[in-house]
């Protein structure tokens, strides 16, 4: 009998089709890759190829938009929102629209051209982490935004452009995004009703049951989650309550490395490569004078989302927000807990 | 500059490219193309699916034989079971249901090569009659709170089969992008004592603007706030909470702006796959409780690739404006 269960954040239900799930090696993802690139924008000798940096974690002697960084952060040149103007707001009959304001960077994490996180060092993927939180500590002082979502996709059915060179990117957005909205939602609502945070009981229980943990490794936990709407997602949380990724102390950042190294290398091991997208759910910029968001200190919870994209996301699940996840977590946690890296 | 437009009734943002906006030929998508083999939805291999629930076919013929021209049968590797109880449990933190439901599948035509854009009238009436049967039926079980009928079209829209079949999914839960809009109209109506979508469709023929094809009984636009490139949602003129209500001239209605769309969207994008869904009132509730919905078609062309933001954010960002996504479907000549 398939199972139907609950989100305990979002309320969303997902069907978890235990009959007719596939077994982990009977994904077969098939990409269509296009044609290599000639010249690679993001390798070290080429930094006059992309918009001048924003940011770079380089050697002194060095100089900006020359070589010798490890890290470096450059706008987009495609895009999907523009620094420069105001918001406008305005209605257009019963409509509303605003101009397309915000920040779009592209964070390069390697000066080689590596592909996948995965093959980084983890005081490479430490370093990249320090990029990110350097990088919304910036964009916080512009008033005009309200959440800055760090992201990446790897691999051309990810949504990954023709160049295999490791990236992330960052956009920040002047109102808040609505999954994220609706998980600060969830969490707040479950925090009025029981007093705690919805993500420590989740961490405390899967602890618990053992049945959807990956990895317990230096204060970071892994897990496949309860309703998962797609094979192998992984989540990876802070046990340590915190809603705020940029409040990640510095001596953490390794840990946090290691972790995602692990999960991404597993991924990398047993599903064959996959394409994948991850992207940190963090609490938006809490202005003092906008006081919405409470008790948002104690009732959200930072974290990493995982999603290797091995399956196609059909009508129903656009159209209902309802999917249905061929492979039970249970079993994606073990087969992932297997896989040695 | 682009332009971010809030989406009237559940509240999505989207970042729409006013600037630059992508042409046609610019779209890179994964065309569907027929690899053959055996066809378990054609003539003479009725056998090879699971007993039909109900057919449209020649007075003469058997079911779960030839002769048919649109055919029901049950999924036979269902997302949810039609046997059981609806048991609800908790785990800890945790809420969890056992998966009664229904999941049929329509064969829309026993013609294995042809899309809805190649058919005759008289057969696209009848396999939407047959949606409005089945979904008639299904409602009198009392077990399900929402009727979801839905077409994957191609494999790169998540079909598994290519030939042209839609799929039923009866549920035991109203979904959360439903309830979503059935929230956001019912907050509208309290307001304004207006149905949102009367009056959207009234500011879409009164602008022009997003408007790509007009009948007797329906209007189609690309919406203020798409969430992809083409998108095109298929409203009834007439306030209808629920599609399986739908008259005759409907239907016939229904069918013609249907043909006419896919027939639009394959001439700009060849071998496209798509997806369209039927948004409809939750059923086994009180009918008045949904008069301030309206029932409509959401139909999305698989030109993009969905990435980590637009799942992880729910924002998304559309290379084509609705305007001139609009004006290209409009200017085809069919």
């Amino acid at each position: 009998m398939p199972e139907l269960r609950k989100d305990p954040i979002l309320g969303r239900w997902v069907i978890i089709a235990t009959e007719r799930s596939r077994r982990p090696d009977e994904y077969v993802i098939k990409t269509v890759l296009p044609p290599k690139e000639s010249l690679c924008p993001f390798c070290e000798g080429h930094e006059g190829h992309t918009p001048a940096e924003i940011y770079a974690l380089r050697s002194r002697s060095s100089q900006p938009n020359g070589p010798g960084w490890e890290v470096r952060v450059v706008p987009s040149i495609s895009p999907f929102l523009r620094i420069e103007g105001e918001l406008e707001r305005r209605g257009i009959g019963l409509y509303d629209a605003m101009n397309g304001i915000g920040a779009h960077e592209i964070v390069i994490e390697t000066s080689q051209h590596i592909a996948n996180m995965a093959d980084l060092p983890e005081s490479q993927i430490a370093k990249v982490i320090s990029c990110y939180i350097e990088r919304i500590k910036d964009l916080e002082k512009d008033i005009r935004f309200k959440y800055v979502l760090v992201f990446k996709n790897y691999g051309w059915s990810a949504g990954a452009g023709r160049i295999r060179h490791a990236r992330s990117q960052l956009i920040a957005t002047p109102v808040n995004p609505k999954r994220v909205k609706e998980e600060l939602v969830g969490a707040r609502q479950y925090y009025e009703y029981h007093e705690r945070c919805v993500f420590c009981d989740i961490i405390r229980q899967e602890l618990e049951t053992k049945q959807r943990l990956v990895l317990d490794i230096d204060g970071f936990i892994a897990i496949t989650p309860f309703a998962s709407r797609f094979p192998f997602e992984v989540w990876i949380l802070p046990k340590k309550h915190s809603c705020d990724f940029v409040s990640l102390e510095s001596n953490r950042l390794l840990d946090l490395g290691r972790i995602i190294k692990k999960i991404l290398l597993k991924l990398k091991k047993g599903l064959d490569d996959p394409p994948y997208n991850y992207i940190i759910h963090t609490s938006p910029f809490r202005r003092p004078k906008l006081g919405y968001w409470k008790t948002i200190d104690y009732d959200y919870h930072w974290h990493i989302e995982i999603i290797p994209r091995l399956t196609r996301v059909a009508g129903f699940e656009w159209g209902t927000g309802f999917y249905i996840c061929p492979l039970p977590p249970e079993e994606a946690a073990s087969f992932l807990r297997e896989v040695e890296v | 500059m682009s332009e971010l437009r809030r989406e009237p009734i559940v509240g999505r943002w989207v970042i729409v490219d006013t600037e630059h906006p992508s042409k046609p030929a610019e779209f890179e998508y994964e065309p569907s193309i027929f690899k053959e083999g055996v066809c378990p939805f054609c003539y003479g291999n009725e056998s090879m699916t699971p007993p039909e629930i109900e057919a449209i076919r020649h007075p003469d013929t058997s079911p779960n034989s030839s002769g048919w021209q649109v055919r029901v049968v049950a999924n036979k590797f269902p997302a949810l079971q039609i046997e059981g109880d609806l048991v609800r449990s908790g785990i800890g933190v945790y809420d969890m249901s056992t998966g009664v439901g229904a999941h049929e599948v329509v064969i829309e035509t026993p013609y294995h090569h042809k899309d809805i854009s190649e058919l005759q009238q008289s057969e696209i009436e009848n396999f939407i009659t047959m949606y409005c049967r089945r979904a008639q039926d299904l409602s009198k079980d009392k077990r399900f709170k929402y009727i979801l009928i839905f077409k994957n079209y191609g494999a790169a829209a998540g079909a598994s089969l290519e030939h042209a079949h839609a799929q039923i999914i009866a549920l035991p839960m109203v979904p959360k992008n439903v309830q979503e809009e059935l929230k956001g109209a019912q907050g509208y109506f309290e307001f304004r004592e207006r149905c949102i979508f009367c009056d959207i469709i009234r500011q879409e023929m009164s602008d022009n603007s997003r408007l790509v094809a007009e009948n007797d009984g329906f209007v189609s636009f690309c919406p203020f706030v798409s969430r992809f490139p083409f998108e095109i949602w298929i409203v009834p003129k007439r306030h209808n909470s629920f599609f399986c209500k739908i008259g005759y001239s409907d239907v016939v209605s229904l069918a013609a702006i249907l043909k006419d769309n896919i027939a639009r969207i394959k001439k700009l994008f060849p071998n496209v796959s798509y997806n369209f869904l039927i948004h409809s009132s939750p059923i086994n509730g009180l009918d008045s409780e949904y008069e301030w919905y309206h029932w409509h078609i959401e139909f999305i062309p698989r030109l993009t690739r969905v990435a980590g933001f637009e799942w992880g954010s729910g924002f998304y960002a559309v290379s084509t404006p609705p305007e001139a996504s609009a004006q290209f479907l409009r200017e085809v000549v069919l």
